[in-house]
């Protein structure tokens, strides 16, 4: 009886086997690469909206502030998108005709909502909350990306739990100055563009912002600015405590970072990165 | 599907005798605590029970599903196989607003400040409102009557509001019509009779809360004086009223004060367990500050003693020291007897009382006289007449007027004996007297007395006009049915307990548009366009603008309505008590004669709120019933009817019939029947069909209690939902079980692993730490594990529960129900053991079966340092957090259920099928938004309120301060009445709960396991009379 299988079938035995190992690695990469892909994630995506606006325009071009439309950003968990009214305090001088902005004034006139797509839309089960970032020195721009420079909206950024957690482990990697949330162009600093810190000793129920100011010039060629008084931080007789101040010149988004996270009172990342920040 | 709850039931249930069951408990030494009495005799059908994790079938997919359904699941689930996680989520549409509402800032919630009318006094309510839509309903805090504390019933009517089954329009004989049509037939009508001064035109009412609806009919029966306006509740103060006339000349309502008495006394006063006694939130508020065991001045122990003498076993009785199972019949004569023992009457003749109770009696006077002006006698709400008066005669005779009791003119504005009231009216529906019948947020169809015959006499009306939430039995046979506005979405007003004057203010636009009470009865008013809120404005306004503050005219109103209240409007007492005549009570009963009682549900109330899906499901204090309610007796009586738990019997009462499902609780009065009004009704996807209708057998002429009754057995069998028990000791001996496991683990436990530790006040006096002697009994050291100890930095979180304080009510429960999203599983799955509460009330019999006494222990998830649930879990769904929380994951649980195997509080619920609404819009609206509402396959349980943890941390952080102690409240904690719970940072050794776990008396349930639970209990110290009962405590 002849032979079923040629002697070239141990190639090919050995070659599928190969193969089968490949196909599966393969088939994980391709699940793992798509579940990271802007398909799913939609990074990068520009949802088709009812107006075509531009943050691009109104940001950079007139200078709005985030909190002009984004009202409670500070106050609530939700930043808030803004009402019909808030476009029309503009658009109800000028504008008025352009083809582009009928949803705002149908909406105005029959009292019905634009109906936007979500663009920054979190995984289910998580529960994020804006306040408590931008009090603490999280910046707009870390996470919605150079909004300034989108003529159309998108996603900077993924928004999946392995993003959340490379900050949520290391929050000075990415803390700044709080009055620098807003600015859309902060640059972390460097030996070019040093950061100069001073801060009061934190007082119990201040906002921390109110005890550490932050500028990138010199303090020192301020003709008015006083010199930065070093004081040693003890109490003096009678129990109050006097409130010293240090001051000190950043070069590096590592040394601002921990000097930040000291004294903005940023939760350990042991805590931070506990499930029960964001799910409950 | 019922059948097979039936079926199951009958396989189950073998027979039990009283007298096997006192031979168990005979055998016992020491103390004996059981949880249900199947247990206690260890009858196989127990046993089989408890062989499960959870109970037989419960994970089993038993509910019959069609082929198509099933097609359409697989076909779901094979979709969703293994790629869940890798979905793309749908575009999400985002709508806001035109014009945003000035102050509201979106994902903050709003409280505002408002009361619920119940029919026993204004619950002042703070209602948490999201982008205002209520979704979290609790005590108004800074209220002098209730001080934050709520109960079952006022939690409850948050889901009511939602109810999908509201009725949502206008109904002329079942066609809808708009609101303006009503009005103009109305009105027309109103023209017609102005000649003949309202002749034929009737108002029936639910009880008059409101002072504006009071002046409104006031003027209307100015402009009609022959129209008639007329209440009826089937739960009613008829007794108490008919006694305030005959003892003062006038109707008057009595104010408890329990802050000053030693002694209580209860003569079936139900004052422990819920809205349905007047007064109760302050009552068990002041009730339970007397036995928090503080030191006097003088170095002291203060407490209170309670008596009480009842017929059906309630949470009061079981909180008291002493208890007399007594008739509803004979407590009559033994309030008169107790009377003519202190000296304000005359004994009642023909009366012979047993050894037990003469015994009760002599301890009682004693102790009555002996703290004369220190004591109160509280007469029960569903009592006669005469307890009333002779209560109203002791307390004078003691000297307690003005001191421990105050009389003042009554809460409600409109008082009248009901049960006359409705008695008339059906007589002139009779004679065709009544040409217009206005019918106001009652359902008299469903509950007006069976030998009225109402729905007879309802069609002799010419027109029938049905104001109601609900299209309800009345609504339905109704000419005109309007419906009504929930309280949560109307202006009124009403008065608390105490007399202070509330303002209902809406939280919400009416969701259906629905109508108050106050629109119709202005129609008959010379001004019939006042909306309801100038109705209520013009009631209070100028009192309310004699506040201090301001330039602004609005001032004193804008802050009535911020308050809630209008301050310094309780009542002031009214001096000179009447002169109680205490008339010849009832003969006593024979010992051979059945009486049923009747009361009302203690969660679903007269049936108003029978379609609350949290009010059915949660199980009832003491009966420990779920959905459904059953005729409730004793062992004994069961025993002599020769009927067995769950039969159905038929009891004729007068010629009536009904059936009902047969249920025996320890302690109940012998030759007593107590049935529950408010189920049984006909209509509501929750409602309908659950129980039986105990109007229909309830006789007008005496509507509290009935001797004469008469039973037969049906043969058939009702599987009455107890979830009781589901959870079972499986450990073998060598690690401290019994090995059996046919045991509940609570029950077990609960006698040599001391879950409850009580002592009397004089062993705590001798020794302190009793909590802590025996074996087992001692915690052990904290570095005793494996398992390497966690460090918490800056917050601990831990409860403390005070279990002298808890009254067993379940107002935990419902708050945690609303707050949490829990489902509701329905009856049927709750047979089973699916029922989803996070927390759990959960009660231990003590003693004998006819005379037991009770401990009431709230039990949910522990929050252990070393939790053996955390340790099992194959996917870290369940972990510890660095604030020492054991927190859910819930997408990452995958359903094992080891968690649940291995937790010895047995706290952990699981989804055993999508039991979460996901789809009825208006449930949509009530849901808290910082909940995940939990699918199918996942495990949950009690969080310590995460939600409101981390918004506190929130506001802390932001403003750079520590969290301040008590401004973290978990939902529980908020609702309870007599703040057993309390909540807090345990690292802080200034925090309430701290200082609490440093108290001797500080235990952890099961601590001998090493779990070293954030959750401790204040063991229970009672102040016995030792010459009542002196073997019992520690």
């Amino acid at each position: 009886m002849a032979q079923i299988f040629d002697r070239s079938s141990n190639a090919l035995a050995r070659a599928s086997l190969i193969l089968t190992g490949l196909i599966v690695i393969a088939l994980g990469v391709t699940l793992n690469e798509l579940q990271r892909s802007p398909w799913v994630t939609r990074q990068g995506q520009r949802a088709d909206q009812p107006v075509p606006f531009s943050h691009k325009h109104h940001v950079e071009g007139l200078g709005l502030q985030c909190q002009y439309c984004h009202v409670s950003v500070e106050k609530s968990s939700y930043a808030g998108i803004p009402p019909t009214r808030t476009c029309m305090n503009c658009h109800s001088q000028i504008w008025t005709n352009a083809a582009l902005l009928e949803p705002v004034r149908h909406s105005w006139a029959t009292g019905e909502s634009i109906v936007w797509t979500r663009v920054h839309d979190l995984p289910d089960f998580v529960y994020f909350n804006h306040e408590i970032h931008v009090n603490k020195g999280i910046g707009c721009e870390t996470c919605h990306g150079q909004v300034n420079e989108m003529p159309i909206m998108y996603e900077q950024n993924t928004l999946q739990m392995e993003w959340c957690l490379n900050c949520h482990r290391h929050p000075e990697e990415n803390l700044r100055p709080t009055s620098e949330i807003y600015n859309m162009d902060w640059k972390k600093p460097s030996d070019l563009n040093p950061v100069w810190c001073t801060a009061t000793q934190v007082q119990r129920g201040v906002p921390t912002a109110e005890s550490v100011s932050c500028t990138t010039t010199d303090p020192g060629k301020q003709m008015l600015m006083p010199a930065a008084l070093q004081l040693s931080l003890s109490n003096a007789p009678g129990g109050r405590a006097v409130f010293a101040t240090t001051s000190a010149k950043f070069t590096s988004q590592e040394a601002l970072g921990g000097f930040l996270a000291e004294h903005y009172h940023i939760r350990s990342a042991r805590e931070l990165s506990s499930c029960e920040v964001c799910h409950r | 599907m019922r059948d097979s709850v039936k079926e199951n039931m009958q396989n189950t249930h073998a027979k039990l005798t009283l007298a096997e069951v006192r031979a168990k408990l005979a055998g016992q030494k020491g103390k004996k605590y059981w949880r249900s009495i199947d247990e206690l005799a260890g009858t196989p059908e127990f046993e089989a029970a408890v062989r499960e994790e959870f109970p037989e079938h419960s994970s089993e997919w038993i509910d019959p599903v069609s082929r198509r359904g099933f097609l359409k699941l697989m076909g779901a689930s094979m979709a969703l196989a293994g790629l869940s996680g890798c979905t793309k989520q749908p575009d999400e549409p985002i709508y806001p607003y035109v014009k945003a509402p000035e102050d509201l800032v979106l994902g903050k919630p709003v409280y505002f400040a408002t009361a619920f009318p119940f029919r026993t006094g204004a619950v002042p309510l703070l209602v948490k409102s999201d982008a205002y839509r209520p979704i979290k309903i609790d005590g108004n805090p800074d209220h002098p009557y209730n001080q934050g504390g709520s109960d079952p019933i006022t939690q409850g009517t948050l889901l009511d509001l939602y109810d999908p089954d509201r009725s949502q329009h206008t109904y002329y004989r079942g066609e809808t019509r708009p609101w303006v049509a009503f009005l103009g037939s109305f009105r027309a009508m109103l023209a017609d009779k102005k000649a003949s001064g309202g002749q034929g035109l009737y108002f029936l009412s639910t009880t008059v809360t409101s002072p504006t609806l009071a002046a409104q009919w006031k003027k209307g029966q100015a402009n009609y004086p022959n129209a008639k306006f007329l209440q009826y509740d089937p739960v009613n103060r008829d007794s108490a009223y008919a006694a305030s006339k005959a003892a003062f000349g006038e109707y008057r309502d009595a104010q408890y004060k329990l802050d000053t008495a030693d002694i209580i006394v209860s003569l079936d006063a139900d004052f422990l367990s819920g809205a349905a006694h007047p007064g109760f939130h302050r009552l068990a508020k002041d009730y339970a500050n007397r036995r928090r065991l503080d030191k006097t001045s003088t170095g002291e122990y203060s407490m209170n003693r309670l008596y009480a003498v009842e017929t059906m076993t309630t949470t009061t009785g079981m909180k008291a020291e002493h208890r007399l199972a007594l008739r509803a019949n004979d407590i009559a004569g033994f309030a008169a007897t107790l009377a003519a023992a202190v000296g304000a009457g005359s004994a009642p003749s023909g009366y012979t009382w047993s050894d037990d109770a003469q015994k009760f009696l002599a301890a009682l006077v004693k102790d009555l006289k002996a703290n004369t002006g220190k004591c109160v006698v509280i007469p029960g709400e569903q009592q006669s007449a005469s307890v009333h008066l002779a209560a109203i005669a002791i307390n004078d005779a003691l000297g307690n007027v003005g001191k421990t009791v105050v009389y003042t003119e009554t809460v409600n504005p409109m008082p009248t004996v009901e049960g006359d009231e409705i008695k008339s009216l059906v007589a002139d529906m009779n004679a065709g007297k009544v040409d217009w019948l206005v019918i106001l947020n009652t359902n008299p169809i469903y509950s007006a007395p069976a030998d009225l015959e109402f729905a007879d006499a309802f069609n002799k009306v010419g027109t029938v006009v049905h104001l109601g939430n609900h299209r309800d039995e009345t609504g339905l046979q109704a000419h005109w049915h309007i419906n009504a506005a929930h309280y949560l979405e109307s202006w009124s007003d009403a008065r608390a307990y105490d007399g202070t004057v509330s303002v209902v203010q809406p939280m919400i636009d009416p969701l259906y548009g629905g109508h108050s009470a106050h629109e119709i009865l202005q129609s008959l008013l010379d001004n019939p366009d006042v909306s309801p809120y100038e109705a209520v404005r013009s009631t209070w306004g100028t009192q309310a603008a004699s506040a201090p503050g301001g330039e602004d005219p609005d001032f004193g109103w804008r802050k009535l309505l911020h308050d809630g209240f209008l301050a310094n409007t309780a009542f002031t007492p009214s001096s000179g008590g009447g002169k109680a005549v205490i008339p010849a009570p009832l003969p006593q009963l024979a010992a051979d004669a059945l009486e049923i009682v009747f009361r009302p549900d203690p969660h679903v109330y007269d049936g108003r709120y029978a379609n609350v899906g949290w009010l059915q499901e949660i199980p009832r204090p003491i009966t420990n019933l779920s959905w459904d309610n059953a005729a409730i007796m004793s062992y004994a009586t069961l025993d002599k009817l020769g009927v067995s738990e769950h039969d159905v019997i038929e009891i004729s009462l007068n010629g009536k019939t009904v059936l009902a499902p047969a249920l025996a609780i320890p302690g109940h009065a012998d030759g007593s029947i107590t049935l529950h009004i408010g189920q049984g009704r006909t209509i509501g996807r929750v409602a309908g069909g659950v129980g039986f209708n105990a109007c229909q057998i309830r006789p007008s002429g005496s509507p509290l209690f009935a001797a004469g009754a008469t039973i037969r057995k049906t043969g058939q069998e009702w599987g009455l939902a107890i979830p009781k028990s589901h959870y079972i000791d499986h450990r073998a001996t060598y690690v401290g079980g019994d090995g059996s496991g046919t045991h509940s683990l609570e029950g077990n436990e609960a006698i040599d692993r001391g879950i409850i530790r009580y002592a009397t006040l004089d062993q705590f006096k001798q020794d302190p730490g009793f909590a802590h002697e025996g074996y087992g009994k001692d915690d052990p050291a904290p570095d005793e594990s494996l398992f390497p100890a966690y460090r918490y930095d800056k917050n601990a979180w831990g409860m403390s529960i005070d279990l002298n304080s808890c009254v067993g009510c379940n107002a935990c429960i419902v708050s945690c129900y609303a707050e949490n999203n829990i489902a509701v599983v329905g009856q049927h799955q709750a047979t089973v053991g699916r029922i989803m509460q996070w927390i759990r009330i959960d009660t231990y019999f003590e003693g004998d079966l006819a005379a037991p006494r009770a401990h009431f222990q709230p039990m949910t998830c522990h929050h252990c340092e070393n939790a053996p649930c955390e340790q099992v879990c194959p996917v870290g769904a369940t972990v510890h957090t660095p604030e020492g929380l054991n927190t859910m994951v819930y997408n990452r649980c995958v359903g094992t259920r080891y968690c649940s195997n291995n937790c010895p509080y047995k706290v952990r619920r699981f989804n055993f099928l999508l039991f979460s609404d996901y789809d009825t819009p208006s449930l949509k609206l009530m849901r808290n938004p910082d909940v995940t509402v939990r699918s199918r396959g996942v495990m949950e349980k009690c969080s310590y309120c995460l939600q409101r943890i981390n918004e506190v941390k929130i506001e802390a952080d932001k403003n750079n301060r520590a969290i301040r102690d008590g401004e973290i409240i978990t939902a529980c904690q908020q609702a309870c009445p007599t703040n057993a719970i309390v909540f807090g940072n345990i690292n802080d050794a200034t925090s309430k709960v701290a200082k609490l776990k440093k108290q001797e008396r500080t235990y952890g349930v099961l601590a001998d396991l090493n779990t070293r639970p954030r959750t401790t209990y204040v063991a229970e110290v009672i102040n016995v009379n030792p010459a009542l009962t002196p073997d019992v405590g520690a």
